[in-house]
C-alpha cells in the first residue's frame, strides 16, 4: 500500500493537470484562475464575515433562521463530502441525520440528558454508527456495488426509516417527539438566539477546516481520483471499497452531529426528518450551490433556504415548481452549480503536493 | 375459508396494482438503463386526468382511456426535451428526472390543493361468490394488469417494433448501423413506459383516491421491485413487482404492519446485495 501511494503522488497531479489545462483552455472565469489570483479563500471569506456579522444586523427571528440554515449547511456539508469529492450518491443521507436527532431526542426524554459535551458526540457517534453499518452492507463485499444500487439502497434506507418512525409508538409515531428540553452547558441552557447561533456557526467553520484538511490530503486525493475513475484507482492498489466505506461513515457523522444540533434547536423531531423529503432536499443544497466544493454545499444551502424563505409569504404555492425548474436548469446547463460562475475548473480541483509547478518549469 | 379467500384476492390485487405501476418503470429502466424519478408523477398525472374528466362531467373510462395517450404524449416530449441529455450518465439522470417530478408533482398540487379527491368507480358494487363479495372494481383491474402484461409481452417479442427496441438495447451502435433510428426508438419506449404509468394512474385512482403524493407513495416500491427482479429484461421488472406487491400485502396478515412494511424493504436489499443481476438475469423480453 505505502508503495502504490508514492506512485499515486507523481502520476495523479500530472493527469489532472492535463485535463485542466483543457478545461481552463475552455473558461473565461477559469482563465483569471489560472493567471494567479485565488478565488476560493476570497468566497469563503466573505461567507465567514457574512455569517459572523448576520446576527448582528438580523432581527431576532431571523437569527433564528439563520441559526437553522447554518445547521442545514452543515448538513449539506456532509452530503458533498460524499457525493462531490467520492462520488457515492446518498440519497438517504438524511437517515443519518434523523436518526441522531431522534436518538438525543430520547437521550433529553428518557434519560434527562442535555449536557451539550454528552448529547452532540452521541449524535455524532450515532451518525457514524449508522452509516458504518449502511455503508459496511451498500459499499463493502466482494463485488463492488454498482453506482445505481447504492442510491436506491440508501434511498430504500431512508424511506424505510421514515415509515419505522411514523410507526413506532416508542417513537411518538407520526407526531414525532415534542418539546425536548434545551441543550445545556453547566447550569446555562442554549435557547434559540445569537449564542446559539454562534455555537453553531463555530462548529460550522470547525467542521468545515476538518473537512478542507481532509480533501487536500493524499486521502482526499484518492477520493477524487475515485469519483473520476473508480477502476484506475482501485488499479493503483488503493481498496476504492474501503476508502468510500469510511468516507461514507465520516459523511454520516457529520450529520449526525448536524441533526443532533437541529433536533435541540426546533426543540422537537419528527418523521420527516429520516425521510426522503429531507434527503432529497440536501442534494438539492449541493447541486446548487455546486458539488465537489465545500463552500459552494454551504452557499447552496444558505440561497436555497433563504429564498424559500423569502418566496414562501407571497409565493408558497408556486416556490416547489420554481425550485424544481431551477434544479433542472443547474443540471442542464450548471452542473457544477453556482459556484461555478465564480470559481474555474482548476481550482475546484486543486492542487495537491507543490510538485506541479516544478515539474513543468524544469527544463 | 371465506376470510382466507378474501385475504387472497386482497394480496392479489394489490400484486396487480404493484405490477401494472412496475411495468413502465420496468421498460424504461431495461430498455434505456434510466431509473425514472418522474414515473410516480406519470402515475399521478393519469390519476389526475382521470378526475379531470369526472370532474367535466365526462364518463370514467373515457378519462381513463384518454389517460395513458396524453401522459405518453408528455412522456414523448419530455424525452425529446430533456431526458435525451441524460443517457450518458444514470446517476444525473436521477437527479433530473427527480427536478422533472418536483416540477409536475407540485403542478398537480396546486391545482387540487391539499385536498384527497375521490373519483368512483366505473363498473362498482362486488360481485358475489357464495357467501363471499370481491369487488367487481379490483376484480378488473386484475383482469387488464394480465391483458396488459400480456400485451407488453407480446409487443416486445412479436413485433418488429419490440425487435428494434431490443436491438437497440443490446447494441445501439449496430443498430444504427443497421439503419434503425435509436433516438426514435428512446423516445417511443420513454414515451411507452409513461403512457404505462398513467394508464396505473387512471384505474388506481378510484381505489386510493387522489393526492399529489399518490405517485410517491410507490415510487421506492416500484424501484425496489424492478432492482429485485432484475434490470435488463422485461420479464424481470413484472416478476420483481409481483414478489414484492405480494409480500407487502401479505405480511402484514402475519405480523404487525410497521415490521411488516420495513422487513419487506430490508429483505429486498439484502436479496439484492447478494444477487445484483437479480431474479432474472439476462437482457432481453
Amino acid at each position: 500500500m505505502p508503495k502504490a501511494m508514492g506512485a499515486v503522488k507523481q502520476t495523479i497531479p500530472a493527469e489532472i493537470g492535463g485535463d485542466m489545462d483543457a478545461a481552463v483552455g475552455s473558461s473565461g472565469t477559469a482563465a483569471k484562475a489560472a493567471a494567479g489570483r485565488k478565488v476560493l479563500p476570497i468566497v469563503e471569506g466573505v461567507v465567514l464575515v457574512a455569517a459572523l456579522l448576520a446576527p448582528l444586523v438580523l432581527q431576532d427571528y431571523l437569527t433564528v433562521f439563520a441559526t437553522r440554515v447554518i445547521i442545514l449547511a452543515l448538513f449539506a456539508l456532509s452530503f458533498d463530502l460524499v457525493w462531490g469529492y467520492a462520488g457515492i450518491m446518498s440519497f438517504g443521507q438524511a437517515l443519518f441525520f434523523g436518526s441522531a436527532g431522534y436518538g438525543v431526542a430520547l437521550l433529553a426524554r428518557d434519560l434527562d440528558i442535555t449536557n451539550i459535551f454528552l448529547v452532540l458526540p452521541a449524535g455524532t457517534l450515532i451518525g457514524l454508527t449508522f452509516a458504518l453499518l449502511l455503508g459496511g452492507f451498500l459499499l463493502l463485499g466482494r463485488h463492488p456495488s454498482s453506482v445505481i444500487f447504492v442510491s436506491l439502497g440508501t434511498l430504500t434506507g431512508s424511506y424505510a426509516a421514515d415509515r419505522l418512525a411514523r410507526g413506532w409508538y416508542y417513537l411518538g409515531g407520526q407526531n414525532g417527539i415534542p418539546s425536548i428540553a434545551p441543550m445545556s452547558l453547566g447550569g446555562y441552557e442554549f435557547s434559540e438566539g445569537p449564542a446559539f447561533y454562534y455555537l453553531v456557526l463555530g462548529i460550522l467553520v470547525v467542521v468545515y477546516l476538518l473537512c478542507r484538511f481532509l480533501v487536500r490530503s493524499q486521502f482526499g486525493l484518492a477520493l477524487a481520483g475515485l469519483r473520476e475513475n473508480e477502476q484506475r484507482i482501485a488499479f493503483f492498489g488503493y481498496k476504492a471499497q474501503h476508502l468510500k466505506a469510511i468516507i461514507f461513515a465520516i459523511g454520516g457523522a457529520i450529520a449526525g452531529l448536524a441533526g443532533s444540533l437541529y433536533a435541540f434547536h426546533e426543540g422537537f423531531v419528527w418523521p420527516n426528518m429520516v425521510g426522503v423529503v429531507v434527503s432529497t432536499q440536501v442534494v438539492l443544497y449541493v447541486l446548487f450551490g455546486g458539488s465537489g466544493t465545500l463552500i459552494g454545499a454551504v452557499i447552496g444551502a444558505v440561497i436555497v433556504e433563504g429564498v424559500s424563505f423569502w418566496l414562501s409569504d407571497n409565493y408558497r404555492d408556486i416556490w416547489p415548481i420554481i425550485l424544481g425548474l431551477l434544479l433542472l436548469l443547474v443540471i442542464l446547463f450548471r452542473p457544477l452549480g453556482l459556484i461555478s460562475f465564480v470559481l474555474g475548473e482548476r481550482e475546484r480541483v486543486g492542487s495537491f503536493g507543490v510538485k506541479i509547478k516544478e515539474t513543468r518549469n524544469a527544463p | 375459508m371465506a376470510n382466507a379467500f378474501v385475504a387472497a384476492f386482497e394480496i392479489l390485487s394489490f400484486g396487480a396494482i404493484i405490477v401494472l405501476i412496475v411495468l413502465g418503470l420496468g421498460i424504461i429502466a431495461s430498455m434505456m438503463g434510466i431509473f425514472n424519478f418522474a414515473q410516480g408523477e406519470f402515475v399521478l398525472l393519469g390519476a389526475y386526468i382521470t378526475y379531470l374528466a369526472h370532474a367535466k362531467g365526462l364518463p370514467i373510462w373515457a378519462g381513463m382511456v384518454a389517460a395513458p395517450f396524453l401522459v405518453g404524449a408528455l412522456g414523448f416530449v419530455l424525452e425529446a426535451l430533456i431526458i435525451r441529455r441524460f443517457y450518458a450518465a444514470p446517476i444525473v439522470a436521477m437527479l433530473g428526472t427527480y427536478a422533472l417530478g418536483l416540477i409536475i408533482r407540485e403542478s398537480v398540487r396546486g391545482l387540487i390543493g391539499g385536498f384527497y379527491l375521490t373519483v368512483p368507480e366505473p363498473i362498482g358494487g362486488s360481485i358475489d361468490i357464495g357467501a363471499m363479495h370481491i369487488s367487481a372494481w379490483r376484480f378488473t383491474i386484475i383482469v387488464i394488469t394480465l391483458l396488459v402484461m400480456g400485451g407488453c409481452y407480446l409487443l416486445l417479442s412479436r413485433t418488429s417494433f419490440g425487435l428494434r427496441v431490443r436491438a437497440t438495447l443490446e447494441n445501439p451502435s449496430l443498430a444504427r448501423a443497421s439503419g434503425i433510428s435509436t433516438p426514435l426508438i428512446y423516445g417511443a419506449t420513454f414515451a411507452f413506459g409513461a403512457a404505462l404509468a398513467g394508464l396505473a394512474g387512471a384505474l388506481i385512482v378510484p381505489v386510493f383516491s387522489l393526492f399529489a403524493d399518490l405517485g410517491l407513495r410507490f415510487l421506492i416500491q416500484g424501484f425496489v421491485a424492478v432492482m429485485v427482479g432484475g434490470v435488463g429484461s422485461f420479464i424481470g421488472p413484472v416478476a420483481g413487482a409481483g414478489v414484492i406487491g405480494t409480500l407487502s400485502a401479505a405480511l402484514p396478515w402475519v405480523m404487525a404492519p410497521v415490521v411488516a412494511d420495513v422487513l419487506v424493504f430490508v429483505l429486498a436489499i439484502v436479496f439484492i446485495k447478494f444477487r445484483p443481476q437479480g431474479l432474472i438475469a439476462g437482457k432481453g423480453v
